[in-house]
């Protein structure tokens, strides 16, 4: 079957720019690379900013090149991330084009960037000259580490954020090797969403003020917020927590994953004690809820093998479908492990449309891509193309936004500074 | 924020996080509470010496002042309309359809302020089939896809790393929607409602995997401790038996990585200098980096690779985390006095704003600390009157 078939035709994302969007009118230079910051100018850029892609002339954003390449040879993940961006090219490391991304700042609210501390300083593009330059201007400077610290020059990717920030640590079974939190790029996102947050405050702040500021955002950190107690229930009672495998009884029980009859499996969690006297009930075994036998969370957490056990056994005894309408029925909480197969055939997915296909003339595809997040009810956010092919807008920026003519634009050319 | 008044009515953390992010920023939190049974968050992990305030719960409720009103009761809806009158901002996350029950949907709060925005969590979101389901962190991993990718392949899906992961995630989506319809109201005066599903913000983060589907059939299967993208691009266990994530995403980066390892051959166009010939010979690399790494402690290991600028990191337990002086440097690990429990040690606050830093100044409260305060100075109420509610336990 065309995994597709049911997505075509159900999406016009080339819808023209029109309403009045929450960043509409607001500018913004993404001069950053894999991922986290890219894809906070992605969020700006579906809520009405104009957000201009800076890459260097020749290779590009190293985006263009993470992933599954497509007949284009840009990547899907490219395709899907640089969404309703211009690409610009400038050769940063030229006088020309450092002074090309001058006149850029000067008209920008925004500029992303992800260089190692120290680089755009180099450049003659640090914090200060831009400040200096706009002073209205807010910058996100995204890096593995941050730009303090002793750590502060390492070279820094999600997957080694996911590892510092403790969160590769509790991944996987207990005493075996800590296995991929599920996906490389979460640290990604996740400094991203944050990055994101910072540029909409200080932009608020701006606003009131007329006066920019920059947000630093370090990858490891986005990952260590959101470990829950982990932190505190270290310094107070010097609890280590441990990989858990599929099972994690640190808080809950059962919190974990079960295989069916049909060998699939499903996550099932009590964070209380009515959540599980549901769960009770969904097996037809209300009596287990009962006070004296593992009604209490602080029983169920002392004796979670046995209550595993039940869960395991009841759940190998049933097809997946029907666990989860017994669960779904009674009030528990429960779901299905998806692969990327089950989700394209799922009914919620579609409902809310948390995919859509988008057309890309060039792609010669319609490509599958995550909906915009967040959802407003006034003020939804737009896809109006896919990631743009390298430098396709360079002229008509230059033109437009600077003032330039054929004859500037033939020079910068000439000294490879666009 | 400043300025900004924002109820959270919400419950554990999905929701609640993007109230403590605004709070950190200056925003007016007000935590709404059921008069009895509070947030359970509050009785909710590692118990401390007050009751009904756990580390999770202390952590995670930064910054508010706890009002007590009773949503199911008549008086207590009434007393919640005059609140939400006076705020920019409500966060809820119960089951879809329960503040419609209670006769709090989104027209009466609407016709009570106009101009409030109103984030709306929930696992699945207000709209589609699943929308009535039970959800939580840990089934929305699951649902989304995440889960089934942790673990190696063949074996049991493992929980990826961290049990509450989805509900910071949606909480930041939510907190984004929150600004950008702050803005929004700002030029127009109206509100609108914040939609947050937590499946739906785990999926937004999930980088090409449904796009390659979608385009080659390709289902993507559990990676172990590795990746799909590149090669090596894992954690590989120390002769002091510790770990080390190295990612060598690109060519540039195994060149380094060969150099490290005392081995710059490797780095060859022919050999494994190339990204296509590492994955195509995925195991024998992978075999290399494990034994190179096996035969060095991780203090030699990272001294190695951070010489050569290879990206490596200590796969660090919150143990080793508690002894790294780039945390401490960068204050990441805050600690709070909290009265009758002593020092609580709390991640500090994300994110960094170079003009406007945000700041801890209380952790989670006891139950109910403001109620007369606010219902006082916000609503005007007297002495008489909150007695009176409390004697029927409306508050």
């Amino acid at each position: 079957m065309d995994p597709n078939a049911s997505y075509k035709g159900t999406s016009n994302p080339l819808a023209p720019p029109a309403r009045d969007l929450p960043l509409s009118g607001v500018r913004v230079l993404d001069l950053a690379t894999v991922i986290a910051g890219p894809y906070a100018a992605s969020i700006l850029g579906e809520f009405g900013a104009e957000v201009i892609k800076v890459e260097q002339p020749g290779v590009g954003c190293s985006l263009r090149r993470f992933g599954t390449p497509t007949p284009v040879g840009d990547t899907v993940t490219w395709l899907g991330e640089s969404r309703n961006k211009k690409s610009i090219t400038v050769n940063l490391r030229t006088d020309e084009g450092q002074g090309v991304l001058k006149r850029l700042a000067a008209e920008a609210d925004v500029v992303v960037e992800n260089f190692r501390p120290g680089t755009m300083e180099r450049w003659g593009l640090g914090w200060d000259v831009l400040h200096e330059l706009n002073p209205r201007l807010v910058m996100l400077r995204v890096t593995g580490y941050g730009q303090t610290g002793p750590y502060r020059q390492r070279p820094g990717f999600a997957r080694v954020a996911h590892a510092v920030g403790g969160l590769a640590y509790l991944a996987g079974m207990p005493r075996g090797v800590p296995v991929t939190p599920g996906s490389t790029t979460l640290g990604d996102y996740m400094t991203g969403l944050y990055g994101c947050i910072g540029i909409l405050m200080a932009l608020r702040h701006r606003d009131l003020t007329g006066e920019g500021q920059y947000v630093d955002a370090a990858l490891y950190e986005s990952v260590f917020r959101c470990t829950g107690e982990l932190a505190p229930a270290y310094g107070r009672y010097g609890i280590v927590r441990e990989r858990k495998g599929p099972n994690n009884n640190e808080n809950a029980c059962p919190n974990g994953h079960f295989p069916t009859q049909d060998d699939r499996w499903v996550a099932i969690t009590c964070p209380t004690d009515k959540l599980f006297s549901r769960l009770a009930e969904a097996m037809g075994k209300p009596e287990l809820a009962a006070d004296h036998v593992f009604g209490r969370a602080e029983v169920r957490l002392e004796h979670h093998h046995d209550v595993n056990e039940i869960v395991r056994d009841w759940c190998g005894a049933h097809p997946c479908q029907e666990i989860l309408d017994r669960c779904h029925a009674a009030g528990a909480p429960a779901g299905p492990l998806n692969t990327i197969a089950d989700i394209f055939a799922d009914r919620q997915f579609h409902a809310r449309r948390t995919m859509v296909a988008v057309d890309d003339d060039e792609v010669g595809e319609t490509i599958i891509v995550p909906n915009t997040l967040p959802r407003l009810s006034e003020t939804p956010g737009e896809i109006r193309h896919l990631g743009p092919r390298l430098g396709a807008h360079t002229e008509q920026i230059l033109k437009d936004l600077l003032g330039l003519d054929d004859d500037d634009i033939a020079a910068l050319r000439e000294k490879d500074a666009i | 924020m400043r300025g900004v008044r924002v109820l959270d009515l919400g419950t554990f953390i999905a929701g609640p996080h993007a109230a403590s992010i605004f709070a950190e920023f200056g925003a007016e939190v007000l935590k709404i509470e059921h008069p009895v049974a509070g947030d359970p968050l509050r009785r909710f992990g590692s118990a401390t010496e007050v009751p009904n305030r756990t580390l999770a719960f202390l952590s995670e409720a930064r910054n508010r002042r706890s009002v007590t009103v009773d949503l199911r009761q008549e008086k207590g809806k009434a007393l919640f309309l005059e609140l939400v009158a006076e705020a920019d901002v409500l966060i809820e996350n119960f089951r879809p359809g329960r503040m419609e029950e209670w006769g709090l949907g989104w027209d009466v709060l609407r016709e009570a302020n106009p101009g409030l925005v109103f984030l709306r969590v929930s696992g699945y979101g207000q709209t589609g089939p699943y929308r009535n389901w039970s959800g939580f962190s840990h089934i929305a991993h699951a649902y989304a896809g995440l889960s089934y990718l942790a673990g190696f392949p063949g074996e049991s899906p493992v929980v990826p790393g961290s049990v509450p992961l989805g509900d910071y995630i949606s909480s930041l989506y939510g907190a984004i929607g929150v600004l950008l319809a702050l803005r929004h109201r700002e030029k127009t005066g109206r509100g609108q409602v914040v939609d947050t599903a937590i499946f739906e913000s785990v999926f937004r983060t999930l980088d090409e995997m449904a796009g390659v589907y979608g385009l080659f059939g390709t289902i993507r299967e559990r990676q172990g401790a590795g990746s799909f993208v590149a090669v090596p691009h894992g954690h590989f266990r120390t002769a002091d038996d510790h770990w080390v994530a190295i990612a060598c995403t690109t060519d540039r980066m195994f060149q380094r990585l060969a150099r490290a390892m005392g081995r710059p051959e490797l780095a060859d166009p022919e050999m494994y200098g190339v990204q296509a010939n590492r994955l195509a010979a995925r195991e024998a690399v992978d075999h290399l980096v494990v034994t190179w790494v096996e035969g060095h402690t991780r203090e030699e290991v990272m001294a190695l690779c951070l010489e050569q600028e290879v990206p490596c990191g200590g796969v660090n337990s919150i143990a080793d985390i508690f002894e790294d002086e780039h945390f401490h440097a960068r204050d990441m690990l805050v600690p709070v006095e909290v009265p009758g429990v002593g020092e609580v040690v709390v991640p500090g606050v994300l994110p960094r704003l170079s003009a406007t830093p945000g700041r801890i100044e209380t952790l989670g409260p006891a139950l109910g600390d403001a109620t007369d305060e606010v219902l006082r100075t916000l609503l005007g109420l007297e002495d008489d009157d909150l007695e009176a509610l409390r004697s029927q336990k409306i508050i």
